[in-house]
């Protein structure tokens, strides 16, 4: 009895502990959709009347929104993929050569997980060969993303036998056609956990967007919250509903995948 | 032996991703060095003026630039504390049988993987003196007296940051410690149980040695993520009020800002020296276990 009893009260402080995530998401959703006013007085009250449309649709009109989200989309894609690509050929290489050359390179590869990044010199580097705005925002969303990538396909190699590298080459598929067409398959499971831990940093970052896609013509969605804060600072239903449209994609993501992203986010530090 | 097992693979496969990440990784970190060094205002070689050691000196005695390194160690530590504290205890309860298991896990990790900005966003509503939920709230259950200008008073304002960190990073903590919980083997319980020891007794004999690694992990993983922090303070206090909030990343920002590129990058180069020496402990154990495949 005494079991049950401490059982519920387990229940119930877990549930109560968990309105202090849940309720100020709600709080965000709900006044999202009422009036200037309603949204000023900041309460957890359902709205009197739903703005649904007028809302979303007026913040859409409003911050720049449309272009931010096609700027997202593209620098999210361009270094998803480039990302993908380029730390699972590395790390294919690196942990097949077992040479003292590929040892030193993999450790030069970790050093970024450890060394923050010098963004002014980074700048400089940038600005010295001309890649600007969109495409140094990528280089270096790459860059920064790369060693962690690196990372965890080396974890995964070593899962894969050696065995089916020898029977392709016997069969006469060269260094090429090995990785693309046969490695690159089985890689999937981590494939789509780094395609998914990447997509969520790359749409939420802010540490390096803000350096390099500086003015509003350039800002990714999520850079646009600061522009509804300048501009609409007293227009809360806005500013939330600009929030809503920035998380949502993340938080729609995290819900169906929850297992990859946990364990793909820890990753760095439960394996280490 | 070894060349015939070399044969199938190419360096030429890991030259695209390698010259990217020391163009504009490892580059920029040594030339970080050189800068910090150096007086600059523009973003021309030709610009670069040899300053000794002034910019660091600046960085080290500047009130402004000081306060930002205090504030960066009470925010890394405090965080630090407080996540890996609160991620335990989440941790260790949910790690028991509970109905509501997967949904509290589920809420718990939730923050982590929302954007920053849009987090400080909404602090910035909530944590507003009048208007604001959390002082509406104390004023409701009539604890006026915790009522605080929790972002304006520049006593306050940075632990005001440092429990919106809190609540974004604590369910991830909780995440790495869980996988630690859950790497233990019941056998050892049963055992204890057999031996009749007492809850405390297990948690100190059995838990806390196995879950350690997770543990430092942990620590090191939150210590680093304090030290770095930009985007929460950018977002939501800019470093002020005055310079009461200001830390590492945004003195950074502003010395960008400002054109004063050799003091910045002094100061990025002074956080990752601490950065490395935090970390070099542990550096040497990561690469032993991963790099003998």
């Amino acid at each position: 009895m005494s079991r049950q009893r401490s059982r519920w009260a387990a229940e119930s402080a877990g549930i109560l502990a968990s309105l202090l995530v849940v309720l100020p998401l709600f709080f965000v959703v709900v006044n999202s959709f009422k009036d200037k006013a309603g949204a000023a007085a900041m309460s957890l009250a359902l709205p009197k009347k739903w703005y649904f449309l007028d809302n979303y649709s007026e913040m859409i009109d409003a911050g720049g929104v449309l272009t931010g989200l096609k700027n997202s989309a593209i620098v999210t894609f361009i270094t998803v993929a480039a990302l993908v690509i380029l730390s699972s050929m590395t790390a294919f290489t690196l942990q097949r050569k077992n040479t003292r050359m590929s040892g030193l390179l993999y450790l030069l590869v970790l050093l970024g997980l450890m060394i923050p990044l010098q963004i002014i010199p980074a700048y400089f580097v940038t600005y010295y060969l001309h890649v600007q705005t969109y495409l140094a925002a990528i280089v270096m969303l790459v860059v920064t993303n790369f060693s962690f990538g690196t990372f965890l396909y080396t974890g995964f190699f070593k899962s894969i036998p050696r065995e089916i590298d020898e029977s392709a080459i016997m069969d006469g598929v060269g260094p090429y056609g090995l990785f693309f067409s046969i490695i690159f398959p089985l890689l999937r499971p981590v494939t789509v956990t780094l395609i998914i831990i990447a997509f969520m940093g790359v749409w939420n970052d802010f540490g390096i967007t803000i350096y390099f896609l500086n003015s509003p013509r350039n800002f990714t969605v999520t850079l646009t919250i600061f522009n509804f804060l300048g501009t609409y600072s007293s227009d809360w239903n806005l500013i939330f509903a600009n929030v809503v449209l920035v998380s949502a994609p993340v938080v729609l993501v995290y819900l169906l995948l929850q297992r990859h992203i946990i364990d793909g986010m820890t990753a760095g530090s439960v394996k280490g | 032996m070894k060349s015939t097992r070399n044969k199938p693979y190419t360096y030429a496969l890991i030259l695209p991703g390698i010259l990217l990440y020391v163009a504009f990784f490892l580059v920029p970190s040594l030339f970080g060095g050189v800068l910090s060094f150096a007086n600059v205002d523009r973003f021309s070689f030709s610009a670069i003026r040899f300053a000794g050691w002034t910019n660091f000196i600046n960085v080290l005695t500047d009130d402004y630039l000081s306060a930002a390194i205090r504030n960066s160690f009470i925010f890394a530590f405090s965080t630090t504390l407080l996540k890996v504290g609160i991620g335990m205890a989440l941790a260790v309860f949910l790690n028991r049988k509970l109905r509501t298991k997967n949904y509290l896990r589920t809420v718990a990790f939730l923050p982590a993987v929302l954007s920053t900005v849009a987090v400080g966003v909404f602090f910035t509503s909530a944590l507003h003196p009048t208007t604001g939920m959390i002082n509406r709230f104390l004023y409701a259950v009539g604890l006026d007296a915790l009522a605080q200008d929790w972002l304006t008073n520049p006593h306050l304002a940075i632990y005001s940051l440092v429990g919106i960190e809190t609540w974004k990073w604590s369910g991830f903590t909780m995440a790495i410690l869980l996988a630690g919980l859950q790497s233990i083997s019941h056998d050892y319980y049963e055992c204890a149980d057999i031996e009749g020891a007492s809850g405390w007794q297990k948690f100190r004999s059995i838990t806390f040695p196995l879950v350690l690694p997770y543990f430092n992990n942990a620590l090191i993983v939150n210590l680093i993520g304090g030290l770095k922090v930009f985007d929460l303070v950018q977002a939501v206090t800019q470093g002020g009020p005055g310079s009461a909030t200001e830390v590492f990343g945004t003195l950074v920002f502003k010395s960008f800002g400002s054109g004063r590129f050799g003091e910045g990058a002094a100061a990025s180069i002074l956080l990752s020296l601490i950065v490395i020496a935090i970390t070099l402990p542990t550096w040497k154990l990561i690469s032993r276990k991963e790099v003998e495949l």
